[in-house]
């Protein structure tokens, strides 16, 4: 049965019009977003008067995507084999060494100032010198992202794995469970949400990180692209680079995000 | 099955303070016992003991021949805390189970006991989806899941408000009296302490020791009508006025 209301009409037809409403929302929430960074690229254009080759016209930076695909691609598969396989190196070290950490006091005292000094390195001199060891390989590429990836993770799993409710550890105390029984029931679990947060941070590094150590020192990868364009005057090249980088680690950070959601016990439906 | 629990010259300093001093105190098995006294007089630190969750520093602890430290190894032991000690990320019948798959011992059927803990249909529920009285229910029965000897509960109902409090108090009478244990109960509360103990040993505080042990002459459990009874009375008003003469 359906419901008249005072004007006649049907209640299933009123229904549609929050359809409709939801619809033009979402594509305002697309579409504005896109049409304001156009409109603020094209009024800088504009504005500054900067030459095309150091700030192209979007309808450029399309074209060179598409036309330099090809080039963009390969060194992409490059850049993601450096950022992949540094994210994994910094977690494994960032997480071994909190576990590390809460296993024996001691290596916290000699091995935390170490790693706060490597932290604050300046990383041209950290680049330099790993130049300087290793040439341009994937190594010191790899190096350089793992340096900059491990401390946030360190950092948040040793305070993860701290949390833990004193009276749950109680608990285990008393019911006479192992260090491992507790590590991997109780202090793991309180500490994912706190990791996972590293993560969303050390994700988008590694991309970052990668490119810019290719633009130092390498001969393939989005940064190498990134320079190669620079010295042939080729804005859009450049712009389209950083196009696709920003994708990436957009994307990145909505895989880590979205892994995170399905691991945080906060998250629990009600 | 229960244990006894002999307490025998136990006192514990931390550097310069003494928490508790020279405690001495024979509990039978399955005798209920409840530790009443201001805050800082030691009674926790005596039940952590126990517990060997602390260290004495002079006495000894045995629990039915057994050292705390043989007896939580052998898993006799179960603690209800003041925060219910849940995992927060387990519906209570995973909390339960956890317990179990801990200690490696069947114990009781966890549905059966949220049935008889009243929790019948709230078993895939987390914490956050649970009463401040539901969860210290689940508390409970995490708590003992593995049929522990004795049980130490310290301030189990503090953080409920009195009529949450008063309910779940006779509540765990009664339950109490199918699963028999040796219980040592932690409490501020007097009211509390009458209705349940059989014995209630008295604190002082600064450095803590026991001054006095008053016998609860009624058979357990005890219902709502055990209130308006002499013996609840007067054996409030004793207690009350140890502790007012003990501060």
């Amino acid at each position: 049965m359906s419901v008249i209301d005072p004007q006649g009409r049907k209640a299933s037809a009123i229904r549609k019009i929050p359809d409709l409403g939801q619809f033009a929302r979402i594509s305002l929430a697309v579409c504005l977003p896109l049409a304001s960074t156009l409109g603020l690229w094209y009024l800088v254009i504009f504005v500054s008067g900067m030459p095309a080759f150091v700030i192209p016209r979007p309808e450029r930076v399309l074209e060179a995507l598409i036309k330099d695909w090809d080039l963009i691609y390969s060194n992409l598969l490059e850049t993601l084999k450096v950022a992949g396989l540094g994210f994994v190196i910094a977690n494994v070290l960032g997480i071994g060494l909190a576990v590390l950490f809460l296993a024996s006091p001691f290596w916290r005292q000699a091995i935390m100032p170490a790693a706060i000094a490597l932290r604050n390195m300046p990383y041209v001199a950290l680049v330099t010198v790993l130049m300087l060891a290793f040439g341009d390989t994937i190594g010191s590429k790899v190096t350089i992202v793992v340096l900059a990836g491990f401390f946030p993770v360190l950092v948040n799993a040793h305070k993860g794995l701290q949390v833990a409710d004193e009276v749950v550890l109680d608990r285990m105390r008393i019911l006479n469970a192992n260090w491992w029984q507790t590590f991997m029931r109780v202090r793991l679990p309180y500490a994912l949400p706190y990791i996972v947060a590293a993560q969303e941070i050390t994700g988008t590094t590694s991309i970052v990180v990668a490119i810019a150590a290719e633009w130092m020192i390498s001969s393939s990868g989005l940064g190498f692209v990134i320079n190669k364009a620079m010295q042939t005057h080729r804005g859009d090249l450049v712009f389209a680079v950083a196009f696709v980088s920003a994708l990436l680690s957009f994307g990145v950070y909505a895989l880590v995000h979205a892994i995170g959601q399905r691991l945080d016990w906060r998250a629990v439906k009600e | 099955m229960a244990l006894p629990i002999s307490i025998r010259g136990v006192s514990r300093r931390f550097g310069q303070l003494t928490a508790i001093e020279d405690a001495n105190l024979e509990i039978a098995d399955g005798e209920f016992v409840a530790f009443i006294g201001p805050s800082g007089c030691g009674k926790t630190t005596l039940l952590r003991m126990v517990a060997d969750l602390e260290r004495v520093t002079t006495g000894e602890i045995w629990l039915g021949g057994l050292s705390p430290s043989q007896a939580r190894k052998d898993r006799l032991l179960g603690l209800v805390s003041q925060r219910p000690a849940v995992l927060p990320w387990k519906s209570a019948i995973e909390d339960i189970r956890f317990t179990q798959s801990i200690t490696r011992k069947a114990g009781y059927d966890a549905q059966r006991l949220l049935n008889d803990f009243g929790l019948s249909g709230h078993e895939r529920k987390v914490p956050r989806q649970l009463s401040g009285g539901m969860l210290q229910r689940v508390n409970i029965a995490s708590a003992i899941a593995h049929k522990p000897e004795i049980l130490l509960m310290d301030e189990p109902f503090s953080a409920l408000d009195e009529m949450k409090r008063e309910e779940l108090g006779l509540w765990f009478a009664r339950e109490l009296v199918k699963l028999p244990k040796t219980v040592l109960f932690v409490t501020h509360h007097i009211d509390e302490a009458v209705m349940l103990a059989d014995r209630i040993v008295v604190f002082s505080p600064t450095p803590g020791r026991i001054t006095r042990e008053i016998k609860v002459d009624a058979p357990r459990p005890r219902g709502p009508d055990f209130r308006r009874s002499t013996v609840f009375v007067d054996t409030a008003s004793q207690a009350r006025e140890l502790l007012a003469v003990g501060q």
